[in-house]
C-alpha cells in the first residue's frame, strides 16, 4: 500500500483533532493497512508516555504562599488612588488612548447611525409614495372601469342600512355610512372589489351628475397617514384614514364637494369610535 | 479566648480576588512548564511569578469568558521569550526553526523500514522508560518542546496552542509533528546504550 496516512493525519488522530470525515476515512484505511496502524498506535502510545513523562516539575510548598501575597500586594498598589494602570502584555494601550480612540469611535458611530437613519427615511419616503401612485393607479383604473361599463352596482340602494349589512361576511372588517349628505349627494349602491388583491367596499355615490367612488380597506398600518389629494387625467384623487380605516375617494367633480362628502365619509366613521 | 466566631469577626480571611481564583489552580502547570523551557528551579520560579505579576496588572485586558489558560500561557511565553534563557534559546535554534516548520506540512511519511524495525512492545518498552523519554524531551528545542508539553501534558486542543503561541494552526500541527518525530528518533538512539547501561 503506498497511499499511507500523512504524519500530521496521525498526530491528529492521536490528539482527537480530526474531523468526522477525516476520522471515518482514517479508520477505513486502518482497518486495511498494518503499517499505518502501527505508528498511529506509535503515537497514541508517545502522546500518553510524554504526558506523564511531561509531568515532572511541581512548585516549591511557599510558592503558592508567595505567589497569593504578592498578588495582594499588586492588587493593592493597583488600587491605590492616583495609580495609572500599566497595560498587560496583549493590553492595547493607555487608558488616555483607549478612550480617545473610543470617542471618535462614538463620533464615527454616531455619524453612520445618522447617516443610515437619513437613507432609511428617504427610502421609507420613496417607498411610500412609489405605494400610494400604484394606489391611485389603481383606484383610477377600477373607477374608469365602473363608468366605462355602465354596470349597475352590485348591491343597488341609496339606503345606508341595506348597503353597509350586504357587505357581511365578503370583507373582513366592517365600516359606516353617514346618516347626513352634503346637499345633491345621493347615495347609488355599492361594489366589492380587490385592491392590492385585498377586499375593499366601493362606495358609489353621486353629486349632481357627477359619480364618485369612494375604497374603503383595512388599514395597513398603525399610524394614521396624511390626507392627500391628487389629480390624475381630470380625476380628483383624495386619501383618507381613520384609526382602522383607509379610505380613497376619486370623481370629477369639484374637489371642494368631493372633500365634502370625504369628510362626512370619514367622520361617519369617528362616531362609531366614540 | 475569645469565641471563633469572635475571633473570625475581628480577622476576616482575604478573598482570593477573582484572577487568583483563575490563576492559582494553574500554577502546578505553569510552573512544569517554566521548568522545562529555562530548565533549572530559580529561572522557573522567577518566570512564573513574572507571569502572575504581569497576568495581574494586565487583568484588565481580559475579557472575562475567554480562555484565561491560553492568556497566562501566552504571558508566560513572552516573559520566558524576552528573559535571558529565552532569549539564549531563540538565538540557537529560532532561525532554523522557522525556516524549515513554515514549509512543511505535506504528508510526511515514517519510513517502511523504520515500521519493519520496531515492534509495538519494543516501542512500548522504550516509552515505559520515563526517564529515557525525559531524556529525549530534554533534546528537543524550545520550540517544539513548548508543543508538545502544551498538547500531551497540558492537553490543549491546536487551536488554543495557536492562540496561545500566536502562530497560525498549521504549523502548530508541523512543530508537533517534527517534535514527535525527534523524540522518536531520541528514543532510538537511546536504546542501545540503555541496553548497555542495564548490562
Amino acid at each position: 500500500m503506498t497511499d499511507h496516512l500523512s504524519n500530521a493525519i496521525l498526530n491528529a488522530l492521536a490528539d482527537g483533532e480530526l474531523s468526522a470525515d477525516q476520522l471515518a476515512s482514517a479508520s477505513q484505511h486502518l482497518a486495511a493497512c498494518p503499517s499505518c496502524t502501527s505508528n498511529a498506535l506509535y503515537q497514541s502510545l508517545l502522546k500518553s508516555a510524554t504526558a506523564k513523562a511531561g509531568q515532572r516539575y511541581t512548585p516549591p510548598p511557599d510558592l503558592t504562599v508567595r505567589l497569593a501575597r504578592a498578588a495582594s500586594r499588586e492588587d493593592s498598589r493597583l488600587q491605590a488612588p492616583g495609580f495609572r494602570s500599566v497595560p498587560g502584555p496583549t493590553s492595547p494601550g493607555r487608558f488616555g488612548f483607549r478612550s480617545l480612540g473610543w470617542a471618535v469611535a462614538a463620533v464615527f458611530l454616531l455619524a453612520a447611525a445618522g447617516l443610515i437613519l437619513l437613507q432609511h427615511g428617504s427610502q421609507r419616503a420613496e417607498l411610500a409614495s412609489a405605494e400610494r401612485a400604484a394606489l391611485v393607479t389603481e383606484v383610477f383604473d377600477q373607477h374608469v372601469a365602473n363608468l366605462a361599463g355602465n354596470l349597475p352596482p352590485q348591491v343597488v340602494s341609496s339606503d345606508r342600512h341595506t348597503v353597509k349589512p350586504w357587505f357581511q361576511g365578503k370583507i373582513p372588517f366592517s365600516f359606516n355610512l353617514p346618516q347626513g349628505l352634503p346637499s345633491d349627494t345621493t347615495l347609488d349602491g355599492a361594489n366589492l372589489t380587490y385592491l392590492h388583491n385585498e377586499p375593499v367596499a366601493q362606495l358609489l355615490y353621486s353629486i349632481g351628475k357627477h359619480r364618485v367612488s369612494i375604497f374603503l380597506r383595512q388599514k395597513s398600518g398603525a399610524t394614521e397617514t396624511d390626507e392627500l389629494a391628487t389629480e390624475r387625467s381630470g380625476f380628483h384623487v383624495m386619501d383618507f384614514s381613520t384609526n382602522d380605516l383607509e379610505g380613497v375617494a376619486i370623481s370629477d367633480v369639484d374637489p371642494a364637494r368631493l372633500a365634502g362628502l370625504v369628510s362626512a365619509v370619514r367622520n361617519a366613521q369617528m362616531s362609531d369610535q366614540k | 479566648m475569645p469565641l471563633p466566631w469572635k475571633r473570625n469577626a475581628r480577622e476576616p480571611a482575604p478573598q482570593p480576588s477573582p484572577f487568583e481564583d483563575l490563576a492559582l489552580p494553574l500554577l502546578p502547570s505553569l510552573y512544569n512548564v517554566a521548568f522545562w523551557l529555562s530548565r533549572n528551579a530559580a529561572d522557573a520560579e522567577d518566570l512564573v511569578q513574572e507571569t502572575f505579576l504581569k497576568a495581574l496588572r494586565g487583568f484588565a485586558s481580559y475579557e472575562a469568558g475567554s480562555n484565561f489558560k491560553a492568556w497566562i500561557f501566552r504571558i508566560l511565553r513572552n516573559t520566558y521569550l524576552t528573559s535571558r534563557t529565552g532569549l539564549a534559546a531563540r538565538r540557537t535554534v529560532g532561525l532554523e526553526d522557522e525556516l524549515i516548520v513554515d514549509g512543511e506540512s505535506g504528508p510526511t511519511q515514517y519510513p517502511e523500514a523504520t515500521i519493519d524495525r520496531q515492534t509495538p512492545e519494543t516501542n512500548l518498552l522504550q516509552m515505559a522508560d520515563r526517564a529515557a523519554l525525559q531524556a529525549a524531551m530534554e533534546t528537543l528545542p524550545a520550540p517544539l518542546l513548548e508543543v508538545i508539553l502544551f498538547c500531551d501534558v497540558e492537553e490543549m486542543k491546536y487551536r488554543e496552542i495557536a492562540t496561545t503561541l500566536e502562530i497560525p494552526i498549521g504549523t502548530v500541527m508541523s512543530r508537533i509533528a517534527r517534535a514527535r518525530m525527534a523524540l522518536r528518533k531520541a528514543l532510538e538512539t537511546q536504546r542501545p546504550s540503555s541496553r548497555e547501561s542495564r548490562q
